[in-house]
């Protein structure tokens, strides 16, 4: 779909990938390299769950006040 | 006092990244997400452990991944169904729909051992290099290499992609639909 000139433009993109030759025969390029990115960003894509937050602002409340009676 | 802000800041920009990871992991989205969740208390509690400076994403993969095996050596595998429920939970879940193709490769990934699943994300799509893939899963960066390079040639059997690279996407869609069951 919207590939064809995708891939030159993706060969260039790639080279931000650590220093390593990491990844070199998944690239965007690769059928499978790029079906995993897109597998992957299916998910890594989506906006952070409420449960998250909540829960780090839990640990946050419940750390501070026990820090709290711990000094008082 | 004082790190906490920019800890809690910056786990929360990695909780993308580990939600994906873990999905690939434990295969259902519940499941993603529970796992998720442990390594973030982990990660709280621990976070005096952590050095400053040093890769915080890697770190919280390392805690997620660990987290996993000791939950798998648990329960043993029942949780690791192939086909059936993947697929379905996938369906059921809103950003996937119309994705059928995103459902086969899944199917394909489920058929790896677990440690080449895992080498192949980490290298292939959490952009991890081979030395962090091998401090991540705590062996050699050749065995990371190997794995990633079975891996490679393992989903290309199971997708029938000859000559990775050379198919676009259309022609590998057209493969899929011509598999999958009418609708």
């Amino acid at each position: 779909m919207e590939d064809r000139k995708n891939k030159d433009v993706s060969a260039s993109e790639a080279s931000p990938v650590p220093s390593t030759d990491a990844g070199a025969d998944l690239g965007p390029s690769s059928a499978i390299g790029k079906r995993l990115k897109a597998y992957y960003d299916d998910v890594a894509g989506e906006p952070v769950p409420d449960r998250f937050l909540s829960l780090l602002d839990a640990l946050d409340t419940a750390e501070s006040n026990s820090q709290t009676s711990k000094r008082s | 006092m004082g790190q906490e802000p920019d800890f809690r800041k910056e786990l929360i920009s990695i909780i993308p990244n580990l939600r994906a990871f873990a999905a690939s992991l434990a295969g259902s989205f519940d499941r993603a997400d529970d796992l998720v969740q442990e390594t973030l208390v982990k990660a709280w509690d621990k976070q005096h452990t952590f050095q400053p400076g040093t890769n915080l994403k890697a770190w919280l993969f390392t805690i997620l991944r660990n987290e996993f095996y000791t939950q798998m050596r648990k329960k043993g595998r029942e949780v690791q169904d192939v086909d059936g429920i993947h697929a379905m939970q996938l369906a059921g879940h809103p950003e996937q729909q119309g994705h059928l193709d995103l459902q086969d490769f899944r199917k394909a990934l489920d058929q790896l051992p677990d440690d080449q699943r895992e080498a192949l994300i980490l290298i292939g799509a959490s952009g991890f290099s081979y030395e962090e893939a091998a401090d991540i899963c705590k062996c050699a960066v050749g065995t990371i290499k190997s794995r990633v390079s079975r891996a490679r040639t393992r989903m290309a059997d199971l997708l029938g992609i000859e000559g990775d690279g050379e198919f676009g996407p259309d022609s590998i869609n057209s493969q899929i639909i011509g598999v999958a069951p009418a609708a």
